[in-house]
């Protein structure tokens, strides 16, 4: 089992578009695949349909074990099964500062579900709080989108230097561009220049496009509902990517 | 969580109608219908159902089942049918597969075509909450017939437990009755005319004590009979090799029988067909051999020195090939008029009623009083013949004593209904004990032996060929060392088989009146 959290500093940048997305393509592929939305803005939940509650409440998520498992919901897809977001979610910082060991909480609630999947996808709200670092304590990879602006590098930065800082491994850290304009010719020196100064840079990269943009009218993930799309197309490339070189 | 249900429709109901009916409570999503087929697979001797296994193939894709419930236990992908285990993709399938199948081939038993419908029920956020399918099943040798009225299988989805619970119990107050999920796998089988579990080597007639030891013969041959004659499809398809094995072990049985259950037939019949089996036993002699030979390839080619490693491979490039003819030469006899005649007259011996055969002076005894005696009194052989070579075995006199336990076994597989099941159990796994040691001797001894010949015959041309030679020359030498470490075993293990309290259990079970009392 891995563990692939999704996650940015920084909001708006295409993460629950690529969890949504790439868990659904590992499904496809035949892995047993959970996805747990963290965000108490809870997108994630909405694209499946799901009511954004959990069944034991925040109380329950907190301590995990079996009460984990029950609120978990099987998604419309084969091997897809979802754990929702809650409101609650919103306070599970501080409510996790108030408990033992504090930033180990998440990989402890966790630890309840792994032996059934074989990946448990992480979609993260932007933060750097204490839920952050429960975040990179549970997950085996982190992956994050970067928008070629200065603006999403200069956190890419950030969340680098908190790394070495805070004495995490920055090897499992990965990033690929998200909402990219190839017309823009702004992006594409950007681009080239970012891969050129950091490591762990995916090659794929997810375009600026509508039918991206879509998901949240079809409330379905891009292949189901435009499979011939370039949209499509980036995340399966991007899937395998991440699969060959980070998974296996 | 909720399992997955197979519900049978009402009568007078069809697709249109049950989804027409369901849709007045639900919203219901049609969605494409799928054709499918899938084959059943398991060996000869059904070894995977005797595990509560059902191995399935669709296209490139085998699936693993567990019995009754259908279950997945394992999947993997494959790209051609799967025959034996060692050809099967590396992985946890193969793992789990290959000790319960040993070097049986696995067989396509029957395929089922099927057309599933999928439908879906949805909330009002249009989620998906509980999924169903309408099946049909048709067998591919009658498409005509169907294999099971057509069902639904009701999947639940994890988390929406009520729906699926309203669902079912709208069905069952509609009419509709559950199906066994492994109802499909055995009416699949039916259509073909087959039973899971029918064919078994094992011998285990049921006798009844009193009954004439001349028919409790007859059942015992009668049995052997069928399982000679349920191979030989087997062996002529060249499927695995243990059609062969199976076929030779009856035959062995049947002569051991004829030789053994002593004057329940006239003299001149036994003579007669001992003398038949005994030809039918040499003619797949040489086949036999080779198919040892050849299923130890890996372990020989372990056991040679790693310089000679890659010249071992000619010697069964040349087994392989005189295997091939080893192999017609036994199809042959099998197709020969003589096999068919020799076997058409014993069917027709065995069936003979009881009063019209001539009889011999054992025929009219109660069973098992014949079996006790020939039992009791081979067991004495056996310890005789043991104790005699203990210390000093020569070679010669231990291949006589496992001839001597062989015939001790076959006795007591052939009349163990007729006796305490666990304490002969016990007898019989304490005298396997020492037949693995004799055997194991055995079979080292033979080999060599046969490597000593082929080194004769083997063509020696080049350079090659003088280095195969060599190869071969110290696989004998392994060999024989290993042959000498099993033979120094033998003290011991023939010590615990005439043990006291073994030799009690035989006193116990078969010695008659006399012997008991003079313990």
């Amino acid at each position: 089992m891995k563990t692939l959290a999704i996650y940015s500093n920084k909001g708006g940048v295409g993460k629950t578009a690529a969890a949504v997305n790439l868990s659904f393509l590992a499904a496809q592929a035949g892995m047993k695949t959970l996805i747990c939305d963290l965000d108490p803005q809870s997108s994630t939940t909405y694209y499946f349909r799901v009511k954004p509650k959990l069944k034991s409440r925040a109380k329950g998520f907190i301590k995990g074990g079996k009460r984990i498992a029950k609120s978990i919901k099987g998604t419309d897809y084969e091997n897809l099964d979802l754990l929702p977001a809650d409101l609650t979610h919103r306070n599970l910082a501080s409510t996790f500062d108030k408990l033992k060991r504090p930033k180990q909480r998440l990989r402890r609630i966790l630890d309840a579900v792994q032996n059934e999947y074989d990946l448990i996808t992480l979609d993260c709200p932007p933060t750097i709080s204490l839920l952050a670092e429960n975040i990179f304590n549970a997950a085996d990879y982190l992956l994050v989108p970067l928008i070629p602006t200065t603006l999403s590098v200069r956190s890419y930065e950030q969340l680098l230097s908190f790394f070495k800082k805070n004495k995490y491994d920055t090897d499992k850290v990965y990033a690929f561009f998200s909402m990219v304009d190839k017309r823009k010719k702004m992006h594409n020196e950007f681009m080239a220049t970012v891969l050129q100064e950091f490591n762990g840079i995916l090659q794929g990269s997810i375009p600026y496009l509508s039918h991206v943009e879509q998901m949240g009218i079809q409330r379905e993930p891009v292949p189901v509902f435009a499979p011939k799309s370039m949209a499509t197309k980036s995340y399966q490339d991007l899937w395998q990517e991440v699969n060959l070189t980070i998974l296996t | 969580m909720d399992r997955q249900l197979t519900f049978r429709l009402p009568d007078g109901y069809d697709e249109r109608r049950i989804t027409g009916e369901l849709e007045n409570h639900h919203f219901i999503r049609k969605e494409e219908s799928t054709a499918a087929s899938f084959a059943i697979y398991d060996t000869f001797d059904w070894r995977l159902f005797h595990q509560s296994l059902v191995l399935h193939v669709s296209e490139g894709d085998l699936i693993l089942y567990r019995l009754p419930e259908l279950t997945v236990v394992q999947r993997a992908k494959i790209t051609n049918p799967p025959v034996f285990a060692w050809d099967f993709p590396e992985g946890e399938l193969k793992m789990l597969l290959a000790p319960i199948i040993e070097v049986r081939a696995l067989m396509k038993l029957a395929e089922i075509h099927s057309q599933s419908t999928a439908y879906r029920i949805l909330n009002q956020d249009e989620k998906t909450v509980v999924r169903f399918n309408y099946e049909e099943t048709r067998s591919a040798h009658q498409p005509e017939a169907p294999i099971l009225p057509d069902h639904l299988c009701v999947k639940p989805i994890k988390g929406y437990g009520k729906y699926y619970r309203k669902l079912v119990s709208r069905l069952v107050e509609m009419g509709c009755t559950t199906i066994r999920p492994d109802k499909i796998y055995f009416k699949a089988l039916e259509t073909v005319g087959k039973k899971p579990g029918e064919y078994s080597a094992k011998l285990r007639p049921q006798l009844d004590p009193d009954m004439r030891a001349a028919e409790a013969t007859k059942v015992i041959l009668r049995f052997l009979l069928k399982v000679i004659k349920s191979n030989e499809h087997g062996i002529k398809a060249d499927l695995d090799t243990e059609f062969l094995h199976d076929f030779r072990v009856a035959i062995r049985r049947t002569r051991a029988a004829l030789s053994q259950i002593k004057s329940v037939f006239p003299a001149e019949t036994t003579d007669r067909f001992r003398r038949d089996f005994s030809l039918l036993g040499k003619l797949s002699n040489p086949l036999r051999d080779l198919d040892v030979y050849l299923l130890k390839e890996k372990v020989y080619k372990a056991m040679a020195p790693a310089t000679f490693r890659g010249d071992i491979e000619p010697l069964f490039d040349f087994l392989r090939e005189r295997r091939l003819k080893a192999l017609e030469d036994v199809i042959n006899g099998l197709d020969s008029e003589q096999y068919s005649e020799i076997l058409k007259d014993w069917e027709t011996f065995l069936n003979e009623p009881p009063d019209n055969a001539l009889t011999a002076s054992h025929a009219d005894m109660p069973v098992i009083d014949l079996a006790q005696r020939r039992i009791y009194k081979k067991y004495r052989r056996v310890v005789k013949t043991g104790n005699r070579i203990l210390g000093n075995a020569q070679d010669k006199q231990l291949h006589e004593l496992r001839i001597e336990c062989k015939k001790l076994r076959y006795l007591m597989e052939f009349f163990s209904s007729l006796f305490p099941n666990d304490k002969i159990s016990i007898l019989i796994k304490q005298l396997k004990k020492l037949q693995d040691n004799l055997g194991d001797f055995n079979d080292f001894r033979v080999q060599k032996e046969y490597l000593e010949n082929i080194a004769d015959e083997f063509p020696v041309t080049d350079q090659q060929s003088r280095r195969t030679i060599l190869a071969m020359g110290s696989l004998i030498g392994t060999l024989d060392k290993e042959s000498q470490i099993v033979k120094s075993s033998f003290s011991e293990i023939f010590t615990g088989f005439v043990s006291p309290s073994n030799r009690r259990l035989y006193v116990e079970l078969f010695a008659v009146e006399k012997a008991r009392t003079a313990l």
